[in-house]
Formats: structure tokens, C-alpha cells, sequence
């Protein structure tokens, strides 16, 4: 058995020439313990798939899901709304492509309490209330610039927020974030995570030397 | 490599055992390394079940391979700060969802904890406010503990003598010292030589590493003459002889959840101490057993064995035993000696002196610091995470000089840099691509640290047993009635005031300051309650943990402590109970138990 085929993690990075390109073997070395067991211990919960493409965008059309607490039309809202507030960039792709509304609309239906159902629902239909109010038309025909001005006005208090549609903002915010940060495409293109990972050596100073 | 351990059903309930341990975390696990490595036959009783955290704890799973991203499923609620505060004990009355825990499961990760943690619902208590977070598996809390592992001196075991609070601890830093060395090498632990009298020097394995700003805030510390440490780790990072643990690779998984290791190169007491004592053919393991109370022999006064409830089936049953070593945790084995009254020992077992429960203490925990080092932002990605901890920064306070508003000290816990989650994420305000930006380029610019106070040990802090609320099990639960001391609101402050001035010092941009104390309970470091002395009408115990009453019972886990210092507690539970445990296989086989 060879080692790509327990599927362990070869690091690539060229600045990361302290961490082991060929783990098992190092394991094994230092440690005195079989190869037979550390392919055992770490085969499985350290396979790391593939990255997903930085220039792929997905449009709410082709959320692979149908939705479990939203309505099709609740959904691309918030696959709207996720990918204002964490759009794509140059530097890696948005909210929309990590499924940020997927996953907010899981956790939801599978909640027991109801309060955040309650919250996002009425959230959501203040969003096109207020976006009538602003420009006379529902978010998802507004322009760009009007949907970019309605989020300012809900967000203009985040830190404090006391109108319903500002506590919906915070909670809109808070879980775009914590589902874009959890996922592949927030992990590894748009943090360039280096961790989790096995180490010959720990990075950084080693003070005991000076 | 793992362990098939005999199911509970096996065990001889008929032999008299030479000793029986109630407790299988750091104390409890000692007790039974060291007994049956002098070839005592050890019955070790565990009141929740075997987990198997080899496969439990997913120490690598990226949180997107986990359905709730690592959050547990819907139905378990974790107690948030507010609760604590806002409400009373039994905290878990009136919550619909099916478990209740404490608050070190409103953590990320979580769903790798929950079997680990014991159901509020199950282990209500009552009186003061109390974050009480506890584990009753095999190994207890050491399953997922912090790793700092510290070592007391003599600032500690006399401070009594130094700043006329208090009592001395019956012991001196040389009692204890080749007991911490005998922890280390067994064990094995990560750390940097400094040389400081107030926190020994332990024999250290390979050094964590500190990143760019750590350094930077060590280089500005040393000026004030104060250090900045590399996290003392109770972690192998060279391997120890022990064919259960690895050493550690600097996965960093023990930083991001409740803690574990599923490579146990982080010291946990099954595979450090359990497996390898149950190798040895001495010991007995019975989990799922919930001891009620200590049993005493009528004619002679001295413990007999104990009684106990098999949790998985709701019967009682009693365990027979020459030695009665009671290492269940310092809250459980006050409890348990409370709950043990008889005619002879109407107080409850080994409580002639009314000390029981009481001189409780911990440490307080709250007043941190955030700030930003300049220096990282927007620099290019580092690996900052892999590592067991970051930071200690050793305490400073009350050392040469006395303090004008406060005795005893305080030291802090830090880290800087990236972390898988950034943290900032959701603080960070706005929206949009200039957030998303701002997100990126600072994620490895932050840098915190927070601090541990030493809680005075006062008798008015105290334990007793409820007279009328019962577990899930109808063992009588715990009262309490503790709260913070002016001394720990006064070296809050100054912890707040001290952290603002050493970042200001560096250079690092504070983002904030916070002065709040956490509700008591809140560091995982209750201790005291069963105290050691040499005077039977002010202790429990004698300097062998020992009870001043009851010869054949020995009480050597934290409560046992006599002030609670301010360093982390778990390295000196083992040094003692190692040490204890020597002098009692040594009384043991002189037939004077």
C-alpha cells in the first residue's frame, strides 16, 4: 500500500517545507509505531477533498436542494442577500457558491425552537417591505445599487441594532458568516487555511534556542 | 491502539479488593497506576461509561464534513453565560430540549464532546449561581482538558507564611518535586526552561513555537520583567513509552473544540495511566457504577468498601475493599464523604472536623484582553494553530513587592494568529466585498489573553448536601454556597488594567478590554473542600491525603488542596496522588491500614 493511497494529505506549499511530505513514514520514524497502525489511526479522517474551482459561481437556479424551511422564493433571497454581504472576488468565490442559503435552510428546518423561524420569516418579508418602501419594487427586481442600499440602512446599527429589520441583520449576517467560514470554499480559498494538518516540526520561533 | 476492556457483568463483587478507587480521571487514574504497580488488587469505580475517544473525537474532520459544520444536533442545548447568571440552580429545570450541558458545549465543535459531558438534567444541584461543568466517563474531564500543566513552589504551599492569610499546605516544594518529575516522564509535557522560582521548571519534551507577535510581546514583557512562555503542555511531543498515545503532530484540533485528542498525545487518564495499570493484571475496572456512599465497618470505624448504583440498570450493589480511596473529583468526593453519616461518623465520613465542604476555592477567570499586531495585517497566510496552546504568561503580582489592594496572583493565557474559524467574522462590521476583505486580512493579526486568579480559600465558601433534591440515580445532589470575594474583585480589576498596559506596551492595538468576571465555576478548577493539614481539628486530611479519622481512606483529588494558587491544578492532583498513593501501598504492606 502506497502512501497516496490512504489518501493522506501531501502539503504543497512551497513555504511549508517544515511539514511532512511524506507523513506516514515520518510517523513511523519517530515514533517507533508500525506504518500498519498510523494508516489505520489517520486513514479516513484525513482525507481532504478536492478544492473547489475559485472561479466557479453558482446561481440560486442551481441550488442542487429543494429547500426545507424556505419557500423557493424565501431561498433565493437569502442566496441573494448571503452573496451581498460575502460576494465573490478576485481572491476567491462568494457565499452563493458555498451554499450559504443551503445551510442556513437546513439548520433551520431541523431547529426545535421556533423564534429563529418566526425571526427569519418576518425578516424576510420586511426586506421586500422596506425595499418597496425604498424604490417601489420587491428586493429581487430592485437594481443593484437599490438592493445595496437597502442592506446599508439595515446594517447601520449592527453593533446596537433595535429595529426589527437591524436584529434581522445581525442574524442574517452572523449566519452567512458562520456557514461561509465553515465551508471548503471559506476554509481553504478565501482563508488559505494552513492548519490541520500533521507537522514534522511546529511552526514558528522556537524561543528555547536564544 | 485500543484496548478491549471486560464488560461490567464480569466483575467479582465477592472479592475483597485491596483498595477501590471511586474516579477514573487524572487523581482516580493515578491512584490505580501507582497501586497496582506495587501489586495491590485495585477495583477502579467509574460512575459513567467507557467512550471511545480514539473514534469519537474526529480530531481532524474538517467542519464541512460534519452535517452542523461540528454543532451538535438539534435537541441539546448548552447554557449560555446569561443563563448562568440571569437564573439559579438546577439550571436545566424548564428547558424544553431533550439535553441540557454547560456552557464548554456552546463551543464549535461540540457534537465531539456531547457523550463526554455529563446531562444537566441528570445531575441538577442547587444555591448560589455555579458553572459546574462535568464528566463522568472513563478518564472524566481529562478527556478534554485545557493541557496547561503548571507546577506549585513554595509561593504557593507557603503563601499562608508570606502574606499571613490562611494556612500553610503541609507540604514544601521538595516534598513534592521528584513527584512532578516522576509526572513528566511518565506522561511527558511540552515547555520552555525559564528559571523562575514561582513556577518551577518541569522536565520538558520539544517546545511548542511562538508566532511573530508572540515573540514580539515576549521581547516587550521581558522588559517589565515579566515572561511570556511557550503553553506548558501536558502533551508528548516526543513520545512517551506507552503503546495507547502518540506524540503530537501539531494538528491543532485541541485548540478549536472542547479539547481531546484522538492520537492521545495529549495526556488523558485512560490511555496515560488506565490501560497501561490495567496491563498489569492488578486492576478491576467497573464503569456505569455510581457511588452513593462509603460504607463503614461498625466495630472498627474504618471504611469497608462502598455502595454504589449500576446506572445502566438501576441496581445497587456494594464493592468490598481493605483501602477506600476516594478520587471522584473535589465537588463529588465531598459529596460522597457527606452523604457516608453513620453512627460513628454522624458528621459523615472523615468529617470530625465539620471541614468537610468547606474552603472551597478555584480560580477566577474573565478579564482578557483582544488586541491587533500591526504587523500581520494583510500578510500573507501563516500556520499559527498546530500546536497544543499558545501562551502563559506567569504571574507577576505580590512576588517581591505586596500588592496595596490585593494578596496572592494571577497569570494569563494567550495565543495569536490564524485559527481556522476567524473569529472576528462576525464582529466585524459591514458588509460586502471590503467586509469579506477586512475579514482576510486580519485574521492572523489578532492577538488575546485572558487570566486565572487565585480565589482565596475562605470556610464561609462552602458545600453541603441538599436535604431534599435527588438525582436521576436518588443520591441526595450538592447546595452550594459560594460566591467571589472582595480580593477577587480587586485583582479583577487590576488583571484588566495590567492586560491593557502590557499590550499598550507592545505596540498591539487593543480591540477591547473586558473587566467582566465569569460566573464562579467558570475555570474548571474547583479544589479545596477536604483540605490537608496537620492539625486534625482544622483539615481532613494529613499530608499523605490520608483522612485525620479514618486511616483506610485517602481523598486524593483536588479537594485536597489547600489554597488553589494560580496556576492550573491538574499536574499537582497527580503529583500528589502519585505520591500518596507510594505511602499508601508502603502502610499497606506494613499492615497499618
Amino acid at each position: 500500500m502506497r502512501i497516496a493511497d490512504c489518501g493522506l494529505r501531501i502539503e504543497e506549499d512551497e513555504e511549508a517545507d517544515s511539514q511532512i511530505s511524506n507523513p506516514a513514514s515520518q510517523i513511523a520514524d519517530e515514533t517507533g509505531v508500525t506504518r500498519r497502525e498510523i494508516i489505520k489511526l489517520t486513514a479516513g479522517a484525513m482525507i481532504v477533498p478536492a478544492l473547489p474551482q475559485a472561479k466557479s459561481r453558482r446561481s440560486a437556479k442551481t441550488q442542487s436542494r429543494r429547500p426545507r424551511f424556505f419557500t423557493p422564493a424565501e431561498i433565493a433571497l437569502v442566496d441573494e442577500l448571503s452573496e451581498l454581504i460575502i460576494p465573490a472576488d478576485d481572491h476567491s468565490p462568494g457565499a452563493r457558491a458555498a451554499k450559504a442559503a443551503e445551510y442556513i435552510d437546513q439548520r433551520l428546518a431541523e431547529s426545535p425552537e421556533e423564534e429563529p423561524k418566526r425571526q427569519w420569516r418576518e425578516g424576510l418579508k420586511l426586506v421586500d417591505q422596506i425595499s418597496n418602501e425604498m424604490s417601489g419594487r420587491s428586493f429581487m427586481q430592485a437594481s443593484p445599487e437599490q438592493r445595496v442600499a437597502l442592506l446599508e440602512r439595515i446594517a447601520q446599527n449592527e453593533t446596537n441594532p433595535q429595529k426589527p429589520e437591524e436584529k434581522f441583520f445581525v442574524e442574517l449576517k452572523s449566519r452567512v458568516a458562520h456557514a461561509y467560514y465553515t465551508s471548503k470554499i471559506g476554509i481553504h480559498n478565501e482563508l488559505e487555511y494552513k492548519g490541520n494538518t500533521y507537522l514534522r516540526e511546529f511552526a514558528g520561533e522556537d524561543v528555547s534556542r536564544k | 491502539m485500543t484496548i478491549n476492556l471486560p464488560d461490567d457483568k464480569t466483575v467479582n463483587l465477592n472479592k475483597v479488593y485491596d483498595a477501590v478507587v471511586i474516579g477514573s480521571g487524572a487523581a482516580g487514574g493515578m491512584a490505580a497506576h501507582v497501586l497496582t504497580s506495587h501489586g495491590m488488587k485495585v477495583l477502579l469505580l467509574e460512575a459513567g461509561r467507557k467512550v471511545n475517544t480514539t473514534e469519537e473525537l474526529k480530531s481532524t474532520e474538517w467542519p464541512y464534513e460534519h452535517p452542523r459544520r461540528g454543532d451538535m444536533p438539534p435537541g441539546n442545548h448548552a447554557l449560555s453565560l446569561n443563563e448562568y447568571t440571569i437564573r439559579q440552580p438546577p439550571y436545566a429545570a424548564g428547558i424544553k430540549a431533550n439535553h441540557v450541558y454547560s456552557y464548554v458545549q456552546g463551543w464549535g465543535g461540540s457534537d465531539y464532546s456531547k457523550n463526554l459531558v455529563v446531562d444537566e438534567k441528570d445531575h441538577p444541584y442547587t444555591g448560589t449561581n455555579y458553572a459546574w461543568v462535568r464528566s463522568r466517563v472513563l478518564g472524566g474531564k481529562t478527556n478534554i482538558w485545557g493541557r496547561l500543566a503548571l507546577r506549585l513552589s513554595d509561593y504557593d504551599f507557603k503563601a499562608a507564611s508570606r502574606d499571613g492569610y490562611g494556612v500553610d499546605w503541609p507540604i514544601e516544594y521538595k516534598d513534592i518535586a521528584p513527584y512532578y518529575d516522576k509526572v513528566d516522564l511518565l506522561l511527558g509535557i511540552s515547555g520552555v526552561k525559564e528559571n523562575l522560582p514561582y513556577l518551577p521548571d518541569s522536565i520538558f519534551q520539544r517546545p511548542t513555537r511562538l508566532n511573530e507577535a508572540e515573540v514580539h510581546l515576549r521581547g516587550s514583557l521581558a522588559k517589565m520583567g515579566r515572561t511570556l512562555t511557550p503553553y506548558r503542555a501536558g502533551v508528548t511531543t516526543e513520545g512517551v513509552k506507552n503503546k495507547y498515545r502518540m506524540r503530537c503532530f501539531g494538528r491543532g484540533a485541541c485548540a478549536r473544540r472542547a479539547g481531546g485528542c484522538d492520537i492521545h498525545a495529549v495526556f488523558d487518564s485512560p490511555t496515560g495511566l488506565i490501560f497501561p495499570a490495567f496491563d498489569t493484571g492488578n486492576l478491576t475496572i467497573r464503569t456505569n457504577a455510581t457511588v452513593s456512599e462509603i460504607l463503614v465497618d461498625t466495630n472498627t470505624g474504618k471504611a469497608r468498601g462502598v455502595a454504589f448504583v449500576d446506572t445502566a440498570t438501576g441496581k445497587s450493589y456494594e464493592a468490598k475493599a481493605k483501602v477506600v480511596v476516594l478520587a471522584a473529583s473535589t465537588l463529588e468526593s465531598a459529596r460522597l464523604m457527606l452523604l457516608s453519616k453513620s453512627r460513628i461518623h454522624p458528621a459523615g465520613m472523615g468529617n470530625s472536623s465539620g471541614q468537610v465542604g468547606h474552603n472551597f476555592c478555584e480560580h477566577v477567570m474573565g478579564p482578557s484582553v483582544l488586541g491587533i499586531y500591526k504587523n500581520k495585517i494583510g500578510a500573507k497566510r501563516t500556520l499559527d494553530d498546530g500546536r497544543p496552546g499558545g501562551f502563559y504568561v506567569p504571574r507577576f503580582r505580590n512576588l517581591s513587592e505586596k500588592h496595596p489592594k490585593f494578596i496572592r496572583a494571577y497569570g494569563f493565557e494567550g495565543g495569536s494568529g490564524t485559527t481556522m474559524f476567524p473569529g472576528d467574522a462576525i464582529g466585524q462590521p459591514g458588509f460586502g466585498a471590503s467586509y469579506k476583505k477586512r475579514v482576510r486580512d486580519y485574521a492572523g493579526a489578532f492577538v488575546s489573553m485572558g487570566a486565572f486568579g487565585e480565589v482565596l480559600s475562605r470556610y464561609e465558601n462552602y458545600v453541603e448536601i441538599d436535604p431534599e433534591m435527588k438525582d436521576r440515580w436518588g443520591i441526595p445532589v450538592l447546595r452550594f454556597n459560594y460566591k467571589f470575594g472582595d480580593n477577587e474583585k480587586r485583582m479583577c480589576e487590576d488583571m484588566a488594567e495590567m492586560a491593557q498596559e502590557m499590550f499598550e506596551a507592545a505596540g498591539i492595538e487593543i480591540v477591547s478590554v473586558s473587566k467582566q468576571m465569569l460566573t464562579e465555576g467558570w475555570s474548571i478548577h474547583e479544589l479545596g473542600t477536604a483540605r490537608m493539614g496537620n492539625d486534625k481539628k482544622t483539615s481532613v486530611v494529613n499530608q499523605f491525603q490520608q483522612s485525620h479519622d479514618v486511616k483506610n481512606l485517602f481523598v486524593v483529588d483536588g479537594s485536597s488542596h489547600v489554597s488553589a494558587a494560580c496556576q492550573n491544578p491538574t499536574w499537582t492532583i497527580m503529583a500528589l496522588a502519585w505520591r500518596s498513593c507510594d505511602y499508601l501501598a508502603d502502610e499497606f504492606k506494613k499492615g497499618n491500614l
